[in-house]
């Protein structure tokens, strides 16, 4: 495509970012080498150059974080709350000061564009420290009771999406509330993690109350059945997560579950367009599409359908893919082969099964995992690709008719984490909302996030809520 | 070192200064008498002009940017504990007093700051009708607020006064007596921070001068009582009060929720929910 | 609705079908803002920096709208506008001049054996408080001394009671006036209220035989904004769509420097398309917008800044 006025490169400059070649598990205070003596790579997705090696985590390494963490936890419990404020005051400090830093290595690690990781990652990481450092000395009027205790050991597991975000969504509250934490990052996003922990020990956090292991699946497992562990939180695939519950029955554990989603973007024919287009593209192709609350069905009231496709796929055609270290591009790599490959299938059925595909036309960088912006029309509800969570930038086309038939529609899933209503008519927005079986809704908006605002979903998209005064209850039980 | 200045300011529209009337009075320390000034009718007033804009300013900020403030405030004052403390000992507290007073005047400070983007998630609140209505009560500040703290030698109390009104995102004006000098020492900090102009006034002096105009200035929409303010004096607020209907009430210095309804109005919207 | 038109011809509307297009229009304005701040982070550096600002130059209307403005002011502006860099002749000359009925005379003599236009505001511009017999008379006079466009301002006193008809008919009968003159429509943004007025009048000024939609006159404190351009820009493409023909967008009043109107360009582009991005179809009206750009232009050809007094006055 020839463009009359192009933009010349604009890369943020990776220089800030010192990697060392080799990281340990970081636990009881610092960093020290795997008992599983083994290694494993972290690459960029972007470029698939080695970024760095680092431990894996087997049985001995999560027993002896968990040792740390339940020493952490008698550790913790003596330190006073208004202390425990300070210390969550001061990562979020930290945090804050070395954001650019943060930002470059997540984008780097992960592949999403550095604009998001600058603008709504890091702010978003540093205002969770900050909100939950002023729960921790006043847990006693959060729920109107001071018989609300924590856990005790947390286990937390975390994708690859949000890597830092998710840390912060998880480690916050949970030493806020007087919980130690033992956290796992994922596989492939296992950096700003390691860059964190260097942060708790500059902030002082006291020894074995934030210890980090890094590994793939099986430790993960070794987490969920270590029986020293009281508690734990588990972001990811819904398949994992049912085998993490049934795992956990009759343990009495604590758990709670953020798993997957296939959000219903319902655009009724009274929506403010232009507002609406802006909002469906930012549903789907922000960061890549790799979002539980994506929405990635569209559904379209079929009077407006041609106008909005029209205007959505002119919309999409402005989407610039390329190098996350360019400041201008809005769509970065897809974070792994695996993913690509599982992207591109479901995108292969889709068009078999009879759906029409558009794709933006746009270079793909040589190497490195991308995707291009993918609309599918003409789509029945019973495709695999209106079912199934394709964690890419691919956006799948519903039309209705009613606003009851657009209800119908958008809880007809296993799903119910997020959806989204454009209209212009409050009533019918409130209407819909209180019909849609889904724990966050965005109307007239999406995306939107805050670490005041409860996040989590219904059904299969897991139970119990991250952010506000609802979240603290994931990491605080009644006593008895 | 002591770091006892012979000239006091109160603290108006982030300026420090003197009384237009230019009088002032007297405070024993151990080891000097201080003038500070007595603040005037139309100091009143000018402060209520400061604290309207502040109020415009502050309330507008994000519950998160207040709460980063309020919290700064606190680190500054930690930083500057050892100031404090000798002022108290100049006034003539022991320094295990002082230090005791100091250490908890911090955790409140930082206790206010985290309450700061919390307390509407406590106070507000949807109502369950009977009907097919979204109805949801929610709290705004009330507006400028004017405090008479206790004015004993503590650091505490006084914060204790005035950081409910602050946090919900009121305007404060606070008049000390005997707690002048401290009250302005924690304005120098107010002055370093990034509160709005406005948003924090401190007058100094006696109150009797000033109670006629506090409690019959209409743009004053709340004012806030000590527990131990003479009773007498309470009357003639409440009954002047009366001629705006304006909020008059007594506070306890407790660190909790209540402390933060009286600087509230309460807005309950009602919404039909239907296609 | 409406019939397809071929795309050379300028379409015009009826009343009817324009009431409609005003009835639907609907703008979220939380929405908008968030869309406009977004595309404002796009990072605008070297060859592409450079690009734009030639082409900012080539958009600018230069304008002097004073109550003491003279000949020999005019003559000076005229000067500047044909040359704005007299020591780089690669930086193109200005779209057009803009000013008062009274000195498009002097304009139109000097601008003589250029390529820059003469554009002249009537309509009793700014307020356009008057009848229109006035406002057509107001026109015919700038025409008759031989403006190449017109300023006009839209009737807010009808807009804002409801009247749309009314300022429908004003446009409509001075576009008859204007001829094969171009006509720019002033919608005052600034006074207009919310995000849906604005796109309402950009559809009644469009659907009346507007050449072009201007965001503001330049006399009030609240000119331009991206947001008003975003609005009318939307509109405009809708419009296209709708009719074939493309209505050119103006920004004037308060664009500061060349960062903000890299940013205009940034919108254009991504919102309605390149084709905009031409002096046929966007313009600056700009003062001292232009002295700015050039600093910018000379920086960046020999990397370093220049005073102001290296540039001539305009």
């Amino acid at each position: 495509m020839i463009e009359k006025w192009s933009y010349s490169d604009s890369v943020e400059s990776r220089e800030i970012v010192s990697l060392e070649d080799k990281y340990g598990h970081f636990i009881d205070g610092s960093f020290v080498s795997p008992k599983s003596k083994k290694y494993f790579d972290s690459i960029s997705p972007s470029t698939e150059e080695l970024l760095s090696q680092v431990s894996f985590g087997g049985e001995a390494d999560v027993d002896n974080a968990v040792s740390s963490a339940r020493e952490g936890f008698k550790t913790w419990q003596k330190v006073k709350p208004v202390e425990r404020s300070k210390y969550l005051f001061k990562i979020a400090r930290l945090i804050q000061e070395r954001s650019r830093e943060f930002a470059v290595l997540e984008s780097m690690d992960g592949g999403k564009p550095i604009k998001e990781s600058r603008d709504v990652d890091l702010p978003q990481v540093s205002a969770n420290f900050f909100y939950f450092a002023g729960w921790a000395d006043k847990l006693d009027i959060s729920w109107g009771t001071d018989k609300l205790k924590p856990y005790g050991v947390a286990g937390q597991i975390i994708p690859w999406n949000f890597p830092l975000l998710m840390l912060a969504w998880k480690v916050a509250p949970a030493l806020a509330t007087g919980n130690s934490v033992v956290l796992k990052p994922a596989e492939t996003t296992p950096l700003t993690a390691l860059l964190f922990a260097e942060i708790c020990a500059e902030a002082g956090l006291p020894d074995g109350v934030f210890n980090l292991v890094t590994g793939n699946g099986e430790t993960g497992a070794f987490i969920v059945n270590h029986e020293d562990i009281d508690k734990i939180a588990f972001t990811g695939s819904t398949g994992v997560g049912k085998q993490i519950q049934s795992t956990l029955a009759g343990t009495g554990k604590g758990l709670t579950l953020e798993l997957g989603g296939k959000a219903a973007n319902i655009v009724y024919e009274d929506a403010s367009i232009d507002q609406a287009v802006e909002g469906v593209v930012n549903g789907i192709f922000f960061n890549q599409g790799h979002v539980c609350c994506a929405g990635s069905r569209l559904l379209i009231q079929e009077s407006i359908e041609n106008e909005f496709i029209e205007k959505l796929e002119r919309r999409m055609q402005q989407l610039r893919v390329g190098n996350p270290l360019d400041k201008n591009t809005d769509i970065g790599a897809i974070n792994s082969k695996q993913q690509l490959n599982k992207i591109t299938e479901l995108v292969e059925s889709g068009i078999n099964d009879g759906g029409s595909i558009y794709q933006t036309e746009c270079e793909l960088p040589g190497n490195g995992f991308w995707f291009k912006p993918t609309l599918f029309t003409n789509v029945q509800p019973a495709y695999r690709i209106a079912r199934e969570e394709i964690f890419g930038p691919v956006l799948t086309t519903i039309t209705f008719r009613t606003p009851e038939e657009a209800v119908e529609i958008a809880n007809n899933t296993e799903y119910g984490l997020s959806a989204g209503i454009w209209s212009e008519k409050g009533s019918k927005v409130l209407w819909t909302a209180d019909n849609l079986d889904a724990g966050v809704i965005w109307s007239n908006t999406f995306n939107k996030f805050d670490p005041s605002s409860p996040f989590g979903g219904y059904k299969e998209s897991g139970f119990g809520r991250e952010g506000g005064r609802h979240g603290l209850l994931s990491y605080l039980k009644e006593e008895k | 070192m002591s770091e006892v200045r012979k000239t006091y300011k109160m603290f108006v529209g982030n300026s420090f200064v003197r009384s237009e009337s230019g009088r002032t009075y007297s405070l024993e320390q151990k080891n000097e008498v201080i003038e500070l000034p007595q603040a005037s009718k139309k100091d009143v007033r000018d402060a209520v002009s400061s604290a309207k804009k502040g109020y415009s300013s502050w309330s507008s900020l994000t519950p998160y940017n207040r709460a980063q403030i309020l919290y700064r405030l606190s680190e500054m004052v930690e930083g500057r504990k050892a100031s404090y403390v000798q002022i108290l000992k100049e006034s003539g507290i022991s320094t295990s007093t002082a230090k005791k007073d100091i250490d908890k005047a911090i955790e409140v400070l930082i206790w206010y700051s985290g309450i700061t983007d919390k307390w509407e998630q406590l106070s507000g609140n949807l109502n369950p009708v009977a009907g097919s209505y979204f109805n949801i009560s929610h709290q705004e500040p009330l507006g400028v607020s004017f405090i008479f703290p206790r004015d004993n030698l503590s650091l505490n109390s006084l914060l204790l006064s005035i950081l409910p009104p602050l946090s919900v995102g009121c305007s404060v004006i606070s008049l000390s007596r005997e707690a002048g000098i401290l009250a302005i020492m924690l304005a120098e900090d107010v002055h370093n921070s990034d509160m709005p102009s406005g948003a924090l006034n401190i007058l100094t002096g006696d109150y009797e001068v000033i109670l006629g105009d506090v409690s019959k200035h209409v743009e004053i929409k709340g004012i806030g009582v000590n527990s131990v303010f003479n009773n007498d004096d309470y009357t003639i607020i409440q009954s002047n009060g009366s001629e705006s209907v304006k909020r008059v009430f007594k506070f306890n210095e407790s660190m909790n929720l209540l402390s933060l309804t009286p600087y509230l109005e309460t807005k309950t919207v009602w919404h039909p929910k239907g296609k | 609705m409406v019939q397809d038109f071929q795309i050379s011809e300028r379409v015009k509307l009826s009343w009817s079908d324009t009431a409609e297009l005003v009835g639907s229009s609907s703008v979220d304005e939380v929405g908008l803002r968030e869309r406009v701040a977004s595309l404002a982070t796009r990072s605008i550096k070297r060859d592409s920096k450079l690009q734009a600002l030639n082409m900012i130059v080539s958009m600018c209307d230069l304008t002097t709208l004073e109550g003491q403005d003279t000949d020999g002011k005019v003559s000076q502006m005229v000067a500047k506008a044909i040359r704005p860099d007299p020591n780089d002749s690669s930086v193109p000359s200005v779209a057009a001049v803009c000013v008062y009925p009274g000195l498009v005379e002097t304009a139109k003599k000097e601008t003589s054996g250029s390529e820059v236009l003469v554009a002249s505001v009537s309509s009793y511009f700014p307020s356009g408080q008057a009848p229109l017999e006035s406002k057509i008379h107001d026109t015919k006079y700038a025409i008759s001394n031989g403006a190449d466009e017109i300023d006009i301002v839209i009737n807010r006193k009808a807009f804002l009671e409801g009247d749309y008809r009314r300022v429908f008919d004003e446009i409509s009968a001075l576009k008859e006036v204007c001829g094969e003159v171009h006509l720019k429509t002033i919608l005052e943004v600034g006074e207009l209220g919310t995000f849906d007025n604005i796109r309402k009048a950009s559809m009644i000024a469009m659907s009346a035989g507007s050449d072009f939609i201007k965001t503001s006159t330049g006399k009030i404190s609240a000119g331009a904004s991206r947001e008003a351009c975003c609005i009318m820009a939307k509109a405009a493409l809708d419009y296209r769509k709708l009719t074939g023909a493309i209505i050119g967008i103006k920004v004037a009043g308060g664009i500061k420097d060349s960062k903000d109107a890299i940013r205009y360009l940034v919108l254009i582009k991504e919102e309605i398309g390149e084709e905009w991005l031409d002096s046929t179809y966007f313009r600056f009206g700009a003062s001292s917008l232009l002295n700015d750009v050039l600093r910018q232009i000379k920086k960046l050809k020999t990397g370093a800044y220049q005073d102001s007094y290296y540039f001539p006055r305009g």
